[in-house]
């Protein structure tokens, strides 16, 4: 049976999004429209003013449909304080986990020296002249701990010693409620080395 | 073909698929093999913490064509901690390896200098000397090994005193301080290099020069990626 060219193409168009083949992109498109017509309208004009209207915050270079995102214009939050993170997606995690009230830095990757991606790629020159401004007191270096997130933050950390601003590391170790027997040794093997005392 | 348990580390990881790791490692017994890592990178998966580059790793795999499928991986000892810039060291060997290495090629011997750069490289030991060694090894075994101890023309020994000219794939040309021009260095150099004694400052500076060259040779042209990071690295600091 031959398809019509339309319902052909939505399919083909819905297999950009992640975790989606052919059969589900099919299921999909077919959902949409034998019940929900008017949530596909919606879903269109939704994808295409986030496409238009998504930028870059110019502060922490988040993604932000204003200039300054509502996180650096907050005021209240605290500018001494500067968390770098990977992904807009960790700033998220950290919101709803911590009760952190400084401001924070989106890297959106992390160095991948045999990707050709260094600290040019990554925006550094921005983060740079935010440490130059000497507003920030502490850099807190919240990239993932694989190797390329740890490069990252040795490199940010040697940059923040230049303009005397303390760097810290998040902490890595055991999840709460985990059993030592059933964890890697990799992460016990820091867990233990950053061991730290109890009183 | 299965294969258990196999000595080995990670030179490089891409994302495959949508949840799925791309891995390029350099096995002992099976040189630099293609490998994919199903569901690698899903939230769940026990592999996550482990595929890292530079950890030595026991790797299980099924070989079919071009890419196999892993289907195990254990620690092989403790995950070494590269400090600051070595970092960058240690991507310029993996960089290297996966330039000039072909796919299933073994090469046992250049495996365990490359392990042994790495442990070096981890406890802080001399990291120039070690980077200059392994680019030595890695010459030797891939068969464009340098002649560094006879001079290429006349079959003699090269003299600590005099001034040897290099001509790449081939070896050192005695020539007289006036005449001098291209790569040239001293007799002493070329031994230090030979004996692997790169304690003093000039040998050393020489050694780079001349594996520079040497490296560039078979590279191709495109530079090399790990060396423009760590000159923006180096550049800002």
């Amino acid at each position: 049976m031959s398809v019509p060219q339309l319902i052909g193409q939505l399919v083909e168009t819905l297999r950009c999004l992640p975790g989606v083949g052919p059969k589900s992109a099919q299921r999909m498109a077919y959902h949409l429209l034998e019940r929900d017509r008017e949530g596909g309208r919606k879903l269109g004009r939704a994808l295409l003013e986030a496409m238009d209207g998504i930028g870059y915050c110019r502060e922490c270079r988040t993604f932000s449909d204003i200039e300054v995102c509502t996180l650096c214009a907050n005021d209240r939050r605290d500018n001494g304080l500067l968390c770098v993170v990977e992904t807009p997606a960790d700033v998220i995690a950290l919101e709803q986990a911590t009760g952190y009230q400084g401001k924070y830095f989106v890297l959106m990757g992390h160095m991948s020296p045999l990707d050709g991606i260094g600290p040019a790629e990554l925006g550094l020159d921005v983060l740079e002249s935010r440490l130059r401004s000497g507003q920030v007191r502490e850099i807190i270096l919240a990239t993932n701990p694989t190797v390329e997130g740890e490069a990252t933050a040795h490199y940010i950390g040697e940059l923040a010693g230049l303009y005397d601003v303390r760097a810290t590391r998040i902490a890595h170790g055991v999840p709460l409620g985990g059993e030592l027997e059933y964890i890697d040794g990799g992460t016990l093997s820091h867990a233990f080395s950053g061991r730290r005392d109890l009183y | 073909m299965k294969i258990p348990l196999e000595p080995g580390y990670i030179l490089h990881h891409y994302p495959y698929r949508d949840t799925s790791l791309l891995l390029e490692v350099f096995t002992r017994h099976h040189g630099r093999v293609g490998l994919v890592a199903r569901g690698a990178r899903s939230g769940r998966s026990r592999l996550r913490g482990l595929l890292q580059v530079f950890s030595p790793l026991l790797l299980s795999w099924h070989a079919r064509g071009e890419l196999g499928t892993l289907s195990g991986a254990e620690t092989n000892g403790p995950v070494p901690v590269l400090p600051g810039k070595r970092i960058m060291s240690a991507y310029y060997l993996n960089e290297l390896l996966l330039r000039m290495m072909t796919r299933n090629d073994p090469h046992p011997e250049l495996f365990t200098s490359y392990a042994s750069a790495i442990d070096r490289l981890a406890s802080g030991e001399a990291g120039e000397i070690t980077l200059r060694m392994f680019e030595k090894s890695l010459l030797q075994e891939l068969g464009y090994g340098l002649l560094l101890d006879q001079d290429a023309e006349t079959g003699h020994s090269v003299n600590p005193d005099d001034l040897y000219e290099y001509q790449l794939e081939k070896g050192p040309v005695a020539v007289t301080r006036s005449s001098a021009g291209g790569l040239c260095f001293t007799g002493r150099s070329l031994l230090a290099l030979h004996r692997g004694e790169l304690d003093d400052p000039a040998s050393l500076r020489d050694a780079r020069l001349l594996m520079r060259h040497a490296i560039a040779l078979y590279t191709g042209k495109r530079p090399l990626r790990t060396r423009e990071v760590l000159r923006q690295w180096t550049v800002s600091q």
